[in-house]
């Protein structure tokens, strides 16, 4: 056994005066043990010489417990049993594998665990026989943190699989290589991203023609002011397909406002957008069939509508004939029959036109809509049933009312709806008391409102459990659609329906529509 | 005495333009026509007294047609009415008739056919009219008539002979032929089966 504080005997170094020896092996033990790194010196054979305080500290020896065994007590298999063979191979061909290189290795502590670590090898120059020095520094925990951002960049990487998400960094400073995700290529179905075409360009050219402008628009903002890039669009790929997408982007600048870095992420919402359509297509569906019943329902009374302007015509052309015979016939009788005939005319043909309107299967459309003309629209079809159940409708609007952003003819379906089961509901209310009352104002939280206000039995608390269920219905010959589909279309314009009771007997049904609002990107 | 009113069609209709085009198609044949557009303003213009007839639309938001001819019922009016119906309104047509409407006629109609109904009820009405005037001209010759004249008038009309009437009313028989004379002329009576005619027809009436 070697004393650790002494230099080994029989080194040629040390052959100097005994105190010069002494002060350089002390000096040279205090570097050891102020170095941040678990310092080791063995000889040719792999026996440890020195061991320094860092290396308690890292391997949980002590040096006495180490110095002149064999240094590959430190190492876990396989380097402990192969260890010896180094240094045999070293001595006899100078090839040196790890001098002056390092790397990374695993070692053992005295508790048996085994760490990572980074090893550099030197030789102690011109030691006879050699001597090696080994610097050990412990990476266990830049090790974890590695692993931790490998990991994270691994589920982000999952993440943006599974969300169909894609990023991408600009450096427009050119500071740093541009970042493209790899999801972002298959989004984008291209191969590379690069300066040949950039993605702005690339995108530019395959936006969808009649979402382009709105591209273009967002773009330019984000390049003139603060506002962030926040777009869904179409775009159609090198191959012909298109894909939905929602861009968030934004720009950062340095300290005089020059745009620094463009940073964003293109999710493919291609599969939400086709859900969404075909969820809008059976509703749309559902909604029409919806119409034609309550059309069905509605035949006889609009038999009856029609039959009026018939019936005046009639008479006003057989009157006409009379005027024409009579010998002291006035001229001004004949036009003013002629008149009312063109005029009842246009009134069938108008009655014609909002029924066919009414059940004409069409897109549904998004258009400022006048309220009081909806209302006034809406009478003539409304009027029909109310005649035949003998019931007066009033209407009760305000002037002037703001439009609302709404499909004109799915509101009349939802007022018309909510009116024909006023008019059902009183059936057994004496004639003189059977009013409908259809108020329209607006609220002061910018929202237009409208009331259908009956007198009949109102509603018993059972049905109003269901009142929304689809195909719950009290009447013989309904099919329970009616206010489902009212109440799908209300909130699809982003309003409210609901109900209460009406000052002493019967229902009030309300809903409410946003008024027009500013154009909304989509 | 009363002075002639030529007589009125009266329209009830809430539609203007069926309303205003039956108004020319009767002015177009000379008919005197008044228009309302519901149950309510026809009411209150009081013209169910006059002579003519009554147009009705059968089916009017408020007061229906039905409706309003039960209320011309609780008035005690003659008015003959027509009722215009529109397309399956056949129950409540059977309705109003039993109700004492004298016709109906379904939309859309020709003239002629509302024209021949409406000079039917016209004529009705007219009828009706010349009845009663002529049973309140007999009340007022009744109402002339002493008490004892009326005894024994009543009398009469029962059948019974002058010497048996004297007997009842333990009168001469001569005093009761004065009597039985000035009732004859205070009721303008041609014969003893007029005067009994005249007041069976009130008496009928009063019923």
């Amino acid at each position: 056994m070697y004393d650790d504080r002494q230099p080994a005997p029989g080194n040629p170094d040390d052959e100097t005066p005994a105190s010069r020896s002494t002060r350089a092996g002390l000096e040279f033990r205090s570097l050891l043990d102020a170095a941040v790194d678990a310092i080791i010196v063995i000889d040719q054979r792999g026996c440890v010489e020195q061991f320094s305080l860092s290396a308690e500290r890292v391997f949980g020896y002590k040096a006495e417990e180490v110095v002149g065994r064999n240094v590959s007590m430190l190492m876990p298999e396989p380097y402990r049993s192969e260890h010896d063979g180094y240094l045999e191979r070293y001595h006899e061909t100078g090839e040196a594998r790890i001098i002056g290189i390092g790397r990374e290795v695993r070692a053992q502590r005295k508790d048996g665990t085994i760490f990572p670590c980074e090893l550099a090898v030197g030789q102690v120059a011109e030691a006879r026989p050699p001597r090696f020095i080994g610097f050990i520094r412990d990476i266990t925990l830049r090790k974890l943190a590695d692993e931790r951002l490998r990991r994270s960049e691994s589920e982000l990487r999952l993440a943006q699989e599974l969300a169909n998400l894609g990023n991408y960094v600009i450096h427009l400073d050119h500071s740093e290589p541009d970042y493209y995700s790899p999801k972002l290529h298959r989004i984008l179905d291209v191969a590379a991203i690069d300066d040949a075409v950039p993605l702005t360009t690339l995108l530019r050219l395959w936006v969808h023609p009649s979402d382009r402008e709105r591209f273009d628009e967002a773009l330019e903002e984000l390049q003139s002011t603060q506002a962030a890039f926040d777009v869904e669009y179409r775009i159609v790929r090198a191959d012909g397909t298109t894909r939905h997408l929602h861009h968030i982007a934004q720009l950062t600048r340095d300290a005089e406002g020059r745009p620094v870095r463009h940073v964003g992420t293109v999710h493919d919402i291609t599969d939400r957008r086709q859900t969404e359509d075909d969820a809008r297509q059976l509703q749309e569906r559902l909604t029409h069939f919806s119409r034609l019943s309550t059309m069905g329902e509605m035949a006889a009374g609009l038999a009856h509508e029609i039959n009026q302007p018939l019936s005046a015509i009639t008479m006003y052309a057989q009157a006409c004939q009379r005027f024409m015979r009579s010998p002291n016939r006035e001229d001004a009788d004949v036009l003013e029959a002629l008149e009312q005939i063109s005029v009842q005319a246009l009134r069938a043909g108008e009655v014609i036109r909002r029924l066919r309107n009414f059940v004409k299967n069409r897109e549904v459309k998004r258009e400022p809509v006048d309220c009081n003309r909806l209302l006034e629209d809406l009478r003539t079809l409304a009027e029909t049933d109310a005649r035949l159940h003998n019931v007066r409708l009033r209407i009760d609007d305000e002037p002037d009312l703001p439009t609302v952003h709404a499909d004109p003819i799915q509101l009349q379906q939802v007022v018309l709806n909510l009116v024909r089961n006023a008019i059902d509901a009183m059936d057994d209310v004496p004639e003189t008391q059977r009013e409908v009352v259809l108020s329209a104002r607006l609220l002061p939280e910018g929202e237009i409102e409208v009331v259908v206000a009956d007198h009949g039995s109102g509603l018993v608390p059972e049905a109003t459990e269901h009142l929304f269920n689809p195909f719950f219905t009290t009447k013989s010959g309904g099919t329970g659609l009616g206010l489902a589909i009212s109440r799908s279309i209300v909130r699809a314009h982003g309003g409210r329906l609901w109900h209460t009771p009406n000052e002493r007997t019967g229902a009030r049904f309300h809903f409410t529509l946003p008024v027009s609002p500013a154009p909304r990107r989509e | 005495m009363i002075k002639e009113i030529r007589p009125t069609v009266f329209v009830v209709d809430d539609d203007a333009a069926v309303r205003d085009s039956l108004r020319m198609l009767l002015k177009s044949v000379g008919l005197p026509v008044e228009v309302f557009e519901s149950g309510q303003e026809f009411l209150d213009a009081e013209r169910d007294d006059r002579p003519g007839c009554l147009v009705l639309d059968i089916r009017m938001p408020g007061m229906s047609g039905l409706e309003l001819q039960g209320k011309l019922n609780e008035r005690h009016s003659i008015l003959p009415i027509i009722f215009i119906t529109g397309h399956g309104d056949v129950p409540m047509a059977v309705e109003a008739m039993q109700a004492g409407a004298v016709d109906f006629i379904q939309k859309p109609f020709r003239d002629q056919d509302l024209l021949d109904r409406i000079n039917q009820a016209l004529e009705k009405d007219a009828g009706s009219r010349r009845m009663l005037a002529e049973r309140n001209m007999i009340r007022k010759r009744l109402e002339s008539l002493t008490p004892r004249e009326r005894e024994v008038l009543d009398l009469v009309v029962a059948g019974k002979a002058n010497k048996v009437i004297a007997g009842d009313l333990n009168l001469s028989q001569r005093t009761v032929e004065i009597h039985r004379a000035r009732v004859m002329e205070k009721m303008e009576a041609h014969s003893l089966a007029h005067l009994v005619r005249m007041v069976l027809e009130v008496e009928r009436a009063e019923e």
